[in-house]
């Protein structure tokens, strides 16, 4: 039979996991490498690069390649416009419309980036059952998480993304859930839980009650704008300001990747270097206390909509890459007043939890269940601009609410309807999700039809609308058009445009494998030689000459990576890894025995 | 009970045709899940009588039970009108569980079961309960000078002092009322219990009725004094 999975879809890295003999396992490539950067690159020739090679060719071909693209999911051009000045890809499309990435000549809809970056997945996972010997190694089904704070065009561009892969996506289901999921906190636990979770991109907080195996959500809240680029961003800034603004695409993305590395030294450092600079951990607090601030009152108000007290939680768990910042953990901790949980990795618990929720899915497992939320008020637009709310936050999903209408005008058969979402009174202050137009309305005089419009929240989050005539019984006919979203026509000619293109080229393949070998190669090497005790390894240790032969290797296998010789890639890679193995193995016997004694490193 | 002594409706089970009580989920006769009926209220579905009074952990309960029974989760498999029918009953049950879950809701929904709707919270608004006449008078009078002196440039700080003054006896004419409430849920509880006539029980709706309508009465107002300490 096929194969089910679990997809984390992040804003920084993508994952995939299914469930083995009971159990949630991440897939890993053959490196032992479980996260795909969620980065798509379009080459000139039109080869797409998904992953670590897109990744790469950031630092060489910018303009061509587009991140965080979950950023853009189900955004229009207007809500955008403020950030792109930094990306080095182009945003565009029509005023009102969805987005259009610009990558070289072409243009994607961010569903169509997602959906290369969902194929490299299916990919991935076909590939590992491959080489386990399944008989049937296809993967046509899949469970794919959002943030909790997603709204409808989000959930539906992310359901679409899904569908252009050629995915049947069985469910879209929240992060912070999923994780609830992983952690197994299920029928042996009873009790209340809160799952901060903190990623790339958007940051969600859930509150759930766990009993008899039921995972009820209480509360949710969050904001799809708040992650770790927004830390990399002012850390970014900061370089800026310090060598200028007028930088190539290119070496904004140099600066963007010493960020960030400054960011991962911190969470086990106290300091580190950024821009050839001192920078320590406290310098960096301060900077991005603000934002970690940001989090804080989300949690509280979910607090007061679950009708909790900080003190009555049970478990606090974190999710997402950003929880290994030491600030947020001690912050976190200090609002519920309980050292959260982490022993689980924040980058894999979600697609985890994923995989479970894909077992229970095809094979009909009731020993858990998910009651989730729908994390905005659904409404219509209402005399006078204002939301007129129908479903309210935080009710249980599925759930329903109606509303009937009426004419204004005698004889009048049409009436136009203006769905949204969020919790300002004003429509302007809102997400707008359609239009529609109520056709067929028999002719009467003003005020007489009475038609009953349902909206139909589903077990994804997704919003259906149907609408009936009550005096005659009429169903009416609805043309739903998303106000930032694809429609069925646009997602069916992707799916069949990707099909073209799909035949992302075997030796393509093969060769970005081989590249990512020779990258986790790159990086080990260069990260032991960064390291405080380098110095003095290399000065009682490695025999003479030995630095400079390593260093040669180092620049050999860099100048060839970015080629497309496979077998010299494979060769020079194989060289560094020769010319590092004594270097291996005395910086292990050093931690090993460091350990031991407990003693500094660099004093052995 | 007195829900009980009409005789129980029936629905038909689409699937094989054959009947099944109006509270049942599942098809007696086919075991196939039930298209949800028009007919039943959220009482029935979850299995409790009319009663104003319910133990929060026995509903949560019911509504864990039920939701493992037909959950959209359990029913991917099934045939379109199966996952239809489980989609609609769920969202019935979520329906139903957040409206009985808070007692206000709870009694609202009672009210309009049994024919005495409280009406919209406009309409409440538009009409002062003879109760509280002089309470809103005094309150309005009061918010009519604050907003004199705040025109005059009386500091904040001031005004808010008065306002939290001026909420004190809208605040106890709250709490008066919710042991009022509950009073008439034990009442209303007691009379479906030894089947008391409906002259009786409709006695006891319309009081219920009139402090619901005092109750968002004095909440409007409640918020109206929130609003002036946001200014």
């Amino acid at each position: 039979m096929s194969k089910v999975v679990g997809i984390d879809l992040g804003t920084t890295n993508s994952l995939v996991a299914y469930v083995k003999d009971g159990a949630p396992v991440v897939i890993r490539d053959r490196s032992g490498d479980a996260l795909v950067p969620s980065v798509v690159s379009a080459a000139e020739d039109g080869t797409i690069y998904v992953g670590r090679e897109a990744q790469r060719r950031l630092l060489t071909d910018a303009a061509r390649t587009v991140y965080s693209v979950k950023r853009f999911m189900g955004k229009g051009l207007d809500d955008v416009s403020g950030e792109a000045s930094l990306l080095p890809f182009r945003v565009g499309g029509d005023a009102g419309g969805v987005v259009r990435i610009g990558l070289g000549a072409r243009e994607f809809t961010p569903p169509e980036v997602s959906a290369f970056i969902l194929r490299d997945l299916k990919h991935r996972a076909e590939a590992f059952f491959a080489e386990q010997g399944e008989i049937d190694n296809e993967v046509d089904r899949a469970v794919i998480t959002v943030p909790a704070y997603f709204n409808d065009a989000q959930r539906t561009a992310t359901r679409d993304a899904g569908r252009i892969a050629g995915l049947d996506v069985m469910r879209i289901i929240n992060e912070p859930t999923a994780a609830s999921l992983a952690y197994g906190l299920d029928k042996r636990h009873t009790g209340l839980i809160a799952v901060y979770d903190l990623g790339g991109g958007t940051f969600d907080i859930s509150i759930l009650r766990v009993e008899d195996g039921v995972f009820q959500v209480l509360s949710t809240g969050g904001d799809t704008h708040l992650g770790g680029d927004d830390i990399d961003l002012l850390l970014m800034h900061k370089v800026l300001a310090e060598v200028g603004w007028a930088q190539s695409a290119e070496r904004v993305q140099e600066i963007r990747k010493a960020a960030i590395q400054a960011k991962w030294d911190l969470s086990d450092r106290e300091e580190t270097r950024l821009n050839g600079m001192r920078f320590t951990r406290a310098d960096f607090e301060t900077l991005i206390r603000p934002i970690v601030d940001r989090t804080l009152e989300p949690c509280r108000q979910a607090l007061k909509d679950a009708g909790l007290d900080a003190s009555q939680i049970d478990e606090v768990v974190l999710v997402g890459g950003s929880t290994r910042i030491p600030l947020v953990r001690r912050l976190v901790g200090e609002l519920f007043g309980r050292t959260p949980h982490s022993e689980l990795n924040p980058d894999e618990v979600v697609a985890l939890g994923a995989a479970v929720q894909a077992d229970i899915l095809s094979t009909g497992n009731r020993d858990m269940l998910l009651l989730d939320v729908t994390p905005l008020s659904l409404g219509i637009e209402t005399m006078g601009g204002v939301m007129s709310k129908i479903i309210m936050r935080n009710s249980t999903i599925p759930a329903t609410g109606s509303e009937v209408f009426t004419t204004a005008a005698d004889n009048q058969t049409a009436v136009d309807i203006h769905v949204l979402q969020g919790e300002r009174e004003l429509v302007t202050d809102n997400r707008s999700l359609a239009r529609f137009r109520l056709r067929g309305i028999p002719p009467m005089p003003a005020g007489l039809a009475r038609v009953q419009v349902q909206f139909q929240i589903d077990a994804n989050g997704i919003l259906s609308v149907t609408a009936r005539e009550l005096r005659t019984d009429i169903e009416q006919t609805i043309e739903v058009k998303p106000s930032y979203g694809l429609t069925d026509d646009e997602v069916e000619r992707m799916l069949l445009d990707s099909f073209e293109h799909a035949e992302a080229d075997f030796a393509a393949r093969l060769l970005i494998e081989e590249r990512n070998e020779a990258e986790s190669v790159i990086q080990a090497t260069e990260k032991t030689m960064r390291s405080p005790e380098f110095a003095v390894i290399a000065m009682k240790d490695l025999a003479p000459g030995e630095q400079q032969h390593i260093e040669a290797a180092l620049e050999e296998l860099k100048a060839v990576i970015g080629k497309d010789d496979r077998d010299v890639i494979h060769e020079k890679t194989h060289a560094l890894n020769e010319a590092t193995k004594h270097l291996a193995e005395v910086a292990m016997n050093r931690s090993v025995q460091a350990a031991l004694s407990g003693r500094n490193v660099n004093d052995v | 009970m007195a829900s009980q002594t009409s005789a129980q409706p029936l629905q038909v089970c689409r699937d094989c045709g054959g009947g099944a009580p109006v509270d049942a989920h599942f098809c007696p006769q086919c075991t196939k899940i039930l298209t949800i009926s028009r007919h039943g209220d959220y009482f029935r579905f979850l299995g409790l009588p009319r009663k104003l009074h319910i133990s929060a952990s026995d509903l949560d309960q019911r509504f864990r039970g039920l939701s493992r029974q037909f959950h959209p989760d359990y029913f991917v498999n099934a045939t379109p009108a199966e996952r239809r029918a489980s989609l609609e009953r769920s969202s019935y049950l979520n329906d139903a569980y957040r409206t009985l879950k808070q007692p206000i809701t709870r009694v609202e929904y009672l009210l309009r079961l049994e024919g005495l709707a409280a009406g919209s919270p406009e309409e409440a608004s538009k009409q002062v309960p003879a109760d509280l006449l002089e309470e809103v008078f005094a309150l309005n009078e009061e918010l009519d000078e604050i907003r004199d002196l705040r025109a005059s440039g009386t500091p904040a700080d001031q005004l808010k002092t008065r306002l939290e003054t001026a909420r004190v006896p809208i605040e106890e004419k709250r709490a008066s009322h919710e042991a009022q409430l509950d009073e008439l849920f034990a009442k209303w509880d007691a009379l479906l219990d030894s089947d008391a006539p409906d002259a009786e029980r409709r006695r006891v709706l319309e009081s219920l009725r009139d402090r619901v309508l005092e109750r968002n009465y004095i909440n409007n107002l409640l918020a109206g004094i929130e609003r002036e300490m946001s200014l």
